[in-house]
């Protein structure tokens, strides 16, 4: 009796809880030996197969995010530059007024230039509570909403080409 | 500066940063690209596979259990990913490939392995697909018996019946009297 396919596939992949019976019926059995070698010989194959190399970087489409350009754009840099050089030319000119003007002030004074601006605050929004809308001059022609609707719409695709003709070259 | 480990690379792909995620790929892209070719036998169409592998695991990597192995995992993802297409396909890939060197310049011995390569890249062809898979999961992956019928869903009676048959088809076509 030999032994089958399945008890010499399993001896070799070490699944198979009768390995004593097995190696003892291979020792005396030379069919069964020959039959276990072939299959060895698969094994052996299978394994010397070897690592193939790639043709191309499979990690590229992973890249990191850009980040966000450390530096300011040059034209940006210049006007802040501009600007900051600009207000410390306003200091330094205002400077000797401001060095005079602060000991004339006092806390009093303060307070009453407080006061008055209140006063006046109160005045204007008693004024604006009396303020009436002056008669406007009647349209002409009977504003229909088909007029209203080709007005929005012909202003909105003004609107849209306007910023299409704009942003064309950050579009491209 | 120690490489970050894969789990590392997996949190950081998580929040969103496909350079950690990129890492994981240029650390296994070998590993899977040739379990693809073992089982495609097809260059081009394994180096396709081996990049869908990965864009898939990218686009699924909150779903992936942290406590797993990547590597092992993801060599898993492409072995059903080429069954899959393989059984789309329903066509028998040929080896066309391996051929972009003129044998006669190499080294005698180089050529006799790159020769015996062909060999068994032409017998494991011939095979199902289905056979490629379980050969490739048990022999490069060496997953048991029931871990290979759990990954394919098929039942441990199959995966003997295919892996055993699968071996004898091979040890006909690599060891026939002729060779």
């Amino acid at each position: 009796m030999h032994l089958t396919d399945e008890q010499l596939n399993e001896y070799l992949d070490e699944a198979t809880n009768e390995r004593a019976q097995i190696e003892a019926h291979l020792s005396s059995c030379d069919e069964c030996a020959a039959r276990l070698s072939t299959l060895q010989n698969v094994f052996a194959e299978l394994d010397s197969l070897p690592e193939v190399a790639l043709t191309r970087n499979l990690a590229a489409p992973f890249t990191p995010r850009p980040s966000l350009p450390a530096q300011l754009p040059k034209f940006l840099t210049l006007t802040v530059t501009l600007q900051a050089a600009v207000a410390l030319t306003a200091i330094i000119i205002a400077a000797p007024f401001i060095a005079q003007l602060i000991p004339v002030l006092e806390l009093s004074s303060l307070s009453s230039v407080f006061i008055q601006l209140q006063t006046q605050w109160a005045s204007w929004l008693d004024t604006l509570s009396q303020f009436q809308m002056p008669t406007l001059p009647t349209i002409p022609f009977e504003l229909s909403s088909i007029y209203l609707m080709s007005a929005v719409v012909g202003v909105f695709m003004l609107w849209l080409v306007g910023n299409g003709l704009l942003l064309r070259n950050q579009i491209k | 500066m120690n490489a970050s480990s894969d789990r590392d690379l997996i949190v950081l792909a998580r929040r969103g940063d496909a350079g950690a995620f990129g890492e994981l790929v240029t650390r296994y892209q070998v590993n899977v690209f040739n379990v693809c070719y073992r089982i495609l036998h097809e260059r081009g169409e394994a180096e396709d596979l081996a990049q869908e592998v990965f864009i898939r695991a990218y686009n699924r990597i909150h779903t992936f259990d942290i406590e797993r192995e990547f590597g092992p995992w993801i060599r898993r993802v492409a072995a059903n990913l080429c069954l899959n297409h393989l059984e789309s396909q329903k066509v028998t890939t040929e080896i066309n490939d391996e051929q972009d060197a003129d044998p006669a310049q190499l080294p005698e011995a180089v050529q006799e392995v790159r020769e015996r390569s062909e060999q068994i890249h032409q017998a494991m062809s011939s095979l199902p697909a289905h056979y490629r898979v379980i050969i490739e999961l048990r022999h490069y992956q060496e997953l048991t018996y029931d871990e290979i019928a759990v990954e394919l869903n098929i039942p441990l009676s199959d995966v003997k019946s295919h892996l055993f048959r699968a071996r004898k088809i091979l040890a006909e076509k690599l060891h026939a009297p002729d060779r």
